[in-house]
């Protein structure tokens, strides 16, 4: 085998094994964190800490979210997270693309689970991507042209201004409001299933499971974790597509104008705005 | 790979990439000897991948409890009723252990004791277990095995494999003794393209011919096409009426499938109808309306006879007494008084065969079985040079723990390397495997047939080296283009008359070659397998001749000039009527009972007028065989009664079943 | 529908079929046709009489030998490749009802069990035609040489017996050993893709059957030595990276073969393998 040939076959071997393991980290990593965070929409309201006057659940839960998106905002380093997790995302998308259409689907033949997973690790990879697009462009660089009734999404007000983007308007469902909803829905769906499956079969990729029952075994696992993230991100979705704007809105200034203790470690700080980094969160 | 023949350097073709032709290929280019291996289908799809059974070979153990290779080689001849060859059958034996060696070294996944040892199992024929198998698929393994070191001998550019290939001619250079092969005349089976080939030597490992009678356990490549092919261009064929029929196959639409005995070993019982024309289901059918076939005509054996008889009963209730059920060729094999369970545990596998191939559970539905041909020990007629084994008179009476006469080293039987060396009477026309006459006389045990193959391919692949290197034949690629033009121009015009039949189109049933050939396999059949008699014979000669005299005038349905399989086929059908009418010939002549050939207007032995070979040569004049008998090469053993359990030594169970189990 | 149930389903499914079989039916078969390499593919419609037991040779059978179409048009005997017709040679494969299988096993009462129902035969769908149903698999031999699939003895002389093995181990290799390289799990990967330029199968994707094949012989102790060069092979463009596990080979082998697990276990050895060579260096 020629010079030349051989590292073809390295660089095959290490794009894959890349592609395989950027889906996991830094991906599918960031992917768990960023849905834990968001799904404290619907459950930041056992978050008893992040108490105020006159604070009910929904109120709890706005101002959960609130500070976590601040705190990440707040994180050094953010932008060598980010950037990490772009070129990740980048690289595996690309790849995945690639990949994708290096292969030619056949469930109409062959109806086998497993075949309608494959088939739908590919699909779910092209929405994905599409999703995260709309997602990132709308709320993180602005193109508040694509979002219904104009929201423009700003950290300091988290819940309000992405409720607002996801229901069309600031009072309420609008028609086309409702459908972005349902993308988001289906988008953050596809996006659970493709890293949960993608976990699954990663475990033959690198030769973990190799048994049938091992995989099997592995398999169930996988699915509890994308039943689990399933869950979390219906229930962001779900949660956000429901808040009420005003509420969160006032919730959002109680926040900004009091000081509200979220964190008894650090009792006396109070939470500051920061103009430099922020994420889509 | 082809591109890269030098026109200067001696080469071997070999025809037939089963285990035979494989082993020969690997033999050869080891040697450093360039190779042209022609097969019709790629090699690791020929006929030897359904052999299931296992291969034979002495072994350690059984050598402690007092068997030894020489015994294995007087079962074979007992096995074969003396009409084998002996010395090749000797030598055969003695190789066999190294040979088994060699394919475990090779990877075949051998079964293996629960210490790591080859696991070994009890055969037809022998009272010591020494045939080694891989599952139920040693065939499989074993093809394989060959294939694989072929296919590195390949990567390396020493055998130039040409699948998809049909041969279609040797090419022969002068005349009787002087008569030399140089080549063969092959043609693409997808371009359509007729060309021949120069090589110093032609090995023909082309396998059986059980499509002669329609539907056989063998593989639909076996035609016995090219055998006849070499035998209508002057080889002899040896011993053609000997052809083994399986009691148990399953009838299919297609073909017949094998049936283990095991499914009677376990209780299976056999039986038709009582009453003649009966359709009731077989469940409907009460106990004693059933006419247990062996249980009745054999009270103190039962189900369990000899596979001879139950082939000759069976045969015998459907074909002459017209109680098949429904009036077909099948009986019941019934195993549905057994608890399915205990069935399913037993006999599993085969059972699952049975249902994938004819949709009824045999656990709850009685399977339905009728003999199938499955194997023939006739086939070109070959010779050898005897080894150093040469006692001055034959040995008798052998019995287990007997001192044995001789060693096991190469050579003792036959001598290693000499040209001759299952050469033809053709010189330079090897005949290796089925196709190869010596070995098994009027029967072939089980398990040795794939013994015999890979050993012919390893044994006498020397001889052919040997033979090409220092048989001090002029070189072929120095020889005149002119003969392989000419060759290639004979089977050009007889493809093109084929051809051109198309156009004729009369349209009459009786000239197409699929009604012809299916007339023949019936004929055939109820003539010339199980039972025999004279006058059935000589019936069936005078339908062979209607047959070839419609094969003359045969309209092709096809006339494609790329990929035509029915040019193929139809070619096929008229070699196939040549040797069915050696077959039938012989067998008229053969007035005796042996082995496989039962005659019952002769019903015994004659060992005064034929303890012989029959061998049939072509007579280019008449378009038919003339049939000589010619003295068994014998010297090695004494000739004595085959009747098991009798004389011999205090049969065991093992030993009633005197032909192998598959 | 999960494995096991895909299984059942269509085992009961024929099962059933076959209990309601209509004795002395005809079947229609519609067969996919075409003259040869980039010849244009055309369908052609037969009336074929189902005798007992008929499968899908003795169907085409029939058809050779009254090759006349539904409408009475006479053409050619469908061409076809088989030989051993007990499922052990791997030759007939085509796709029947859309699906990979092989012929000779496929029995007519399980897909078409009332008078009139139609069958659809049609070449194998990633290997170029040469005529009919007859397709030209050289590349699946080729992948065997790609694999180095051998044991490389020293020679064929008498040296003693092979390595020892337990009888566990050799049941494993065992049910590797009985691939007939038919090529099913190559036509229903979505992986495996169609490939007529010789020059470029070495990188296309190898498929299951000779994954499964380095396996067997990585598992042997003399075969063992040309590991390293089976994962050069099998790490590269059209490696074993080039499966993206949806896992149909497994279920249409028809030999049972545990190709998922060979899959997995070569995923094992490759990046065992990159790890070795990223600390050894080249060999
Ligand atoms: C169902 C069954 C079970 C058996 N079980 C056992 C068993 O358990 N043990 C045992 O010892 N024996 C068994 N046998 C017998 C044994 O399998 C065969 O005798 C043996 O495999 C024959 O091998 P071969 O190499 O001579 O030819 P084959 O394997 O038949 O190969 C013939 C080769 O010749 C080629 N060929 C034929 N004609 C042409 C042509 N015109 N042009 C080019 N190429 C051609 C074919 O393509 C093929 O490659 C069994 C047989 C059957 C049918
Ligand atoms: C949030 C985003 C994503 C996550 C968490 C993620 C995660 C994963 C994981 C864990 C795998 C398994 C790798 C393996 O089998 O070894 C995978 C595979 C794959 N991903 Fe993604 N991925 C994401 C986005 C995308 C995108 C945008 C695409 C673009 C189409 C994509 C295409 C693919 C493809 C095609 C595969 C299968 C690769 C193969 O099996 O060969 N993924 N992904
Ligand atoms: S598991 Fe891999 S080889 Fe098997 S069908 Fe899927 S992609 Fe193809
Ligand atoms: S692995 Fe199975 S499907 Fe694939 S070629 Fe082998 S036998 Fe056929
Ligand atoms: S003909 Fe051999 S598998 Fe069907």
């Amino acid at each position: 085998m020629s010079e030349n040939a051989d590292s073809m076959q390295t660089r095959h071997f290490l794009l894959r094994r890349l592609h395989s393991l950027t889906g996991i980290v830094p991906i599918g990593v960031f992917l768990i964190v960023h849905l834990t965070t968001n799904s404290t929409i619907a459950w930041g309201g056992l978050n008893t800490r992040a108490q105020s006057e006159g604070f009910g659940w929904m109120d709890r839960a706005i101002a959960t979210f609130q500070h976590e998106v601040s705190f990440i905002n707040n994180m050094p380093l953010l932008l060598l997270i980010e950037v990490t997790l772009w070129s990740a995302i980048g690289f595996h998308s690309i790849l995945g693309v690639y990949y994708a259409i290096s292969g030619k689907g056949n469930t109409g033949a062959y109806k086998y689970s497993s075949n309608f997973r494959y088939a739908l690790q590919r699909i779910t990879g092209y929405f994905g991507i599409f999703f995260i697009f709309y997602h990132v462009a709308t709320l993180r660089w602005g193109w508040t042209w694509l979002v219904p009734g104009g929201t423009q999404w700003s950290h300091e007000a988290a819940s309000s201004t992405f409720a607002a983007a996801i229901q069309g308007s600031t009072d309420g469902f609008t028609a086309v409001g409702f459908l972005v909803a349902c993308f988001y829905f289906l988008g953050v769906s596809a996006l659970v299933f493709h890293f949960a499956n993608g976990l699954w079969t990663a475990a033959i990729t690198w030769g973990i499971t190799i048994s049938r029952p091992a995989q099997k075994r592995w398999g169930v696992i996988c699915a509890g974790l994308g039943a689990g993230l399933m869950l979390m991100a219906w229930a962001s979705v779900i949660g956000f597509a429901t808040l009420d704007y005003e509420q969160a809105s006032a919730v959002e200034k109680t926040m900004h104008g009091e000081q509200i203790h979220l964190n008894t470690d650090e009792p006396t700080e109070a939470v500051t705005l920061t103009e430099s980094k922020e994420i889509d969160g | 790979m082809a591109d890269e023949k030098r026109a200067d350097e001696k080469r071997v073709i070999v025809v037939g990439g089963g285990l035979a032709g494989l082993a020969a290929t690997i033999r050869i280019a080891e040697a450093g000897m360039p190779v042209d291996l022609f097969s019709m289908v790629p090699v690791k799809r020929s006929h030897s991948v359904c052999a299931q059974g296992g291969i034979n070979a002495c072994n350690e153990v059984a050598r402690q409890q007092g068997y030894s290779e020489y015994q294995h080689f007087d079962e074979t001849l007992i096995g074969g009723d003396f009409l084998n060859d002996q010395h090749p059958v000797l030598e055969m034996t003695n190789w066999a252990p190294k040979i088994i060696d060699l394919l475990d070294r090779m990877g075949v996944p051998f079964n293996r004791s629960n210490e790591g040892f080859r696991d070994l199992r009890l055969f037809g024929g022998s009272l010591f277990k020494r045939t080694h198998f891989s599952g139920a698929t040693t065939g499989q393994q074993l093809l394989y095995a060959l294939d694989e070191q072929t296919r590195r001998f390949a990567a390396e550019g020493k055998v130039n494999k040409k699948e998809f290939w049909e041969f279609l001619w040797p090419i022969v250079e002068g005349a009787g003794e002087n008569a030399r092969c140089v080549g063969i005349v092959a043609q693409d089976m997808r371009t359509m393209q007729i060309q021949s080939f120069r090589a110093d030597a032609v090995v023909m490992a082309t396998g059986g011919c059980g499509l002669v009678f329609g539907k056989s356990t063998n593989s639909v490549i076996c035609t016995g096409g090219a055998a006849s092919r070499c035998y209508q261009a002057g080889a002899w064929y040896g011993n053609a009426e000997m052809i083994q029929v399986h009691p148990t196959a399953i009838p299919g639409a297609d073909k017949c499938r094998l049936m283990s005995e095991s499914a009677r070993g376990e209780g299976g019982r056999v039986w038709v109808p009582a009453k003649k024309g009966d359709t009731r289901k077989p469940r409907d059918i009460p106990e004693n309306e059933r006419y247990y076939i062996l249980e009745e005509r054999y009270p103190k054996y039962g189900n369990l006879v000899p596979r001879d008889i139950a082939t000759r009963e069976i045969f015998d209730v459907c074909v002459n007494e017209g109680m098949g059920i429904n009036g077909t060729n099948q009986v019941y094999l019934d195993l549905t008084h057994m608890d399915p369970d205990y069935l399913t545990e037993k006999l599993g596998g085969i059972l699952d065969i049975y249902e994938k191939f004819v949709g009824d559970d045999p656990r709850f539905t009685p399977m339905r079985i009728f003999p199938a041909v499955h194997y023939s020990m006739g086939g070109l007629w070959t010779t050898y040079t005897p080894g150093e084994y040469q006692p001055d008179s034959p040995i008798s009476g052998f019995k287990p723990g007997d001192p044995i006469p001789v060693g096991n080293e190469p050579g003792m039987g036959m001598e290693v390397g000499a040209h001759n060396n299952a050469m033809t009477n053709i010189t330079g026309l090897y005949a290796f495997g089925e196709v190869n006459f010596a070995y098994h006389g009027a029967t072939r045990l089980g398990a040795n047939a794939l013994l015999s193959c890979i050993f012919d391919g390893l044994c006498n692949g020397v001889s052919v080296v040997n033979f090409v290197r220092e048989g001090g034949h002029q070189p072929v690629f120095e020889l005149d283009q002119a003969v392989f033009d000419a060759a290639t121009k004979q089977e050009q015009d007889k493809h093109d008359k084929l051809l051109d039949s198309t156009s004729s189109g009369t349209g009459d049933r009786k000239l197409n070659p699929y009604q012809i050939a299916f007339e023949l396999g019936e004929e055939m059949n109820a003539a010339s397998t199980v039972v025999k008699t004279g006058p059935r014979l000589e019936k069936c000669l005078s339908k062979l001749d209607e047959l070839k005299e419609r094969y003359s005038k045969v309209e092709l349905g096809d006339g494609a000039m790329w990929t035509n399989q029915s040019l193929s086929f139809t070619r096929a059908v008229g070699d196939m009527i040549i040797i069915g009418e050696a077959i039938a010939k012989a067998g008229l002549l053969r007035e005796e009972s042996r082995g496989s050939h039962y005659r019952t207007d002769f019903p015994e032995r004659n060992d005064d007028k034929f303890w012989k070979a029959s061998v049939a040569k072509f007579n280019k004049d008449s378009g038919k065989s003339d049939i000589e008998f010619v003295d068994v090469k014998a010297g090695l053993v004494k000739l004595r009664p085959r009747d098991y359990g009798k004389t011999e030594s205090n049969a065991a169970p093992a030993q009633k079943e005197p032909v192998g189990a598959s | 529908m999960s494995e096991a149930e895909a299984y059942a389903y269509d085992a009961e499914m024929r099962k059933a079929n076959r209990a309601k079989a209509v004795a002395g039916r005809s079947v229609i078969f519609k067969i996919k046709r075409c003259d040869g390499p980039n010849k244009p593919s055309r369908w052609e419609s037969f009336k074929v009489p189902i005798e007992e037991g008929a499968n899908v040779i003795s169907s085409l059978n029939w058809i050779a030998a009254n090759p006349v179409t539904v409408d009475g048009k006479k053409t050619t005997p469908v061409v076809w490749e088989s030989s051993c017709l007990e499922e052990v040679c791997g030759a007939c494969t085509m796709l029947i009802n859309g699906r990979v299988r092989q012929s000779c096993s496929c029995l007519i009462n399980e897909y078409a069990p009332r008078e009139g129902d139609v069958m659809t035969l049609e070449p194998m769908s990633k290997f170029p035609v040469i005529r009919d149903l007859w397709v030209d698999r050289a590349r699946l031999f080729h992948n065997l040489t790609r694999i180095k699939a051998w044991v490389p003895i020293d020679g064929t002389y008498n040296m003693g017996p092979g390595p020892k093995e337990s009888h566990d181990h050799q049941q494993m290799r065992y049910a590797l050993s009985e691939c007939m390289s038919c090529g099913c799990c190559l036509d229903a990967c979505p992986q495996f893709t169609k490939q007529e330029d010789e020059s470029k199968w070495d990188s296309s994707f190898i498929g299951a059957h000779a994954i499964s094949q380095a396996r067997y012989f990585n598992e042997h102790d003399t075969g063992k030595q040309l590991k390293a060069d089976r994962m050069d092979a099998l790490s590269g463009a059209g490696g074993i990276n080039d499966c993206g596990n949806a896992q149909n080979c497994v279920k249409v082998c028809p030999k049972g073969i545990p190709l998922t697990e060979s899959i997995g276990a070569i995923g094992r050895s490759a990046t065992i393998h990159a790890i070795k060579q990223f600390f050894q260096g080249k060999k």
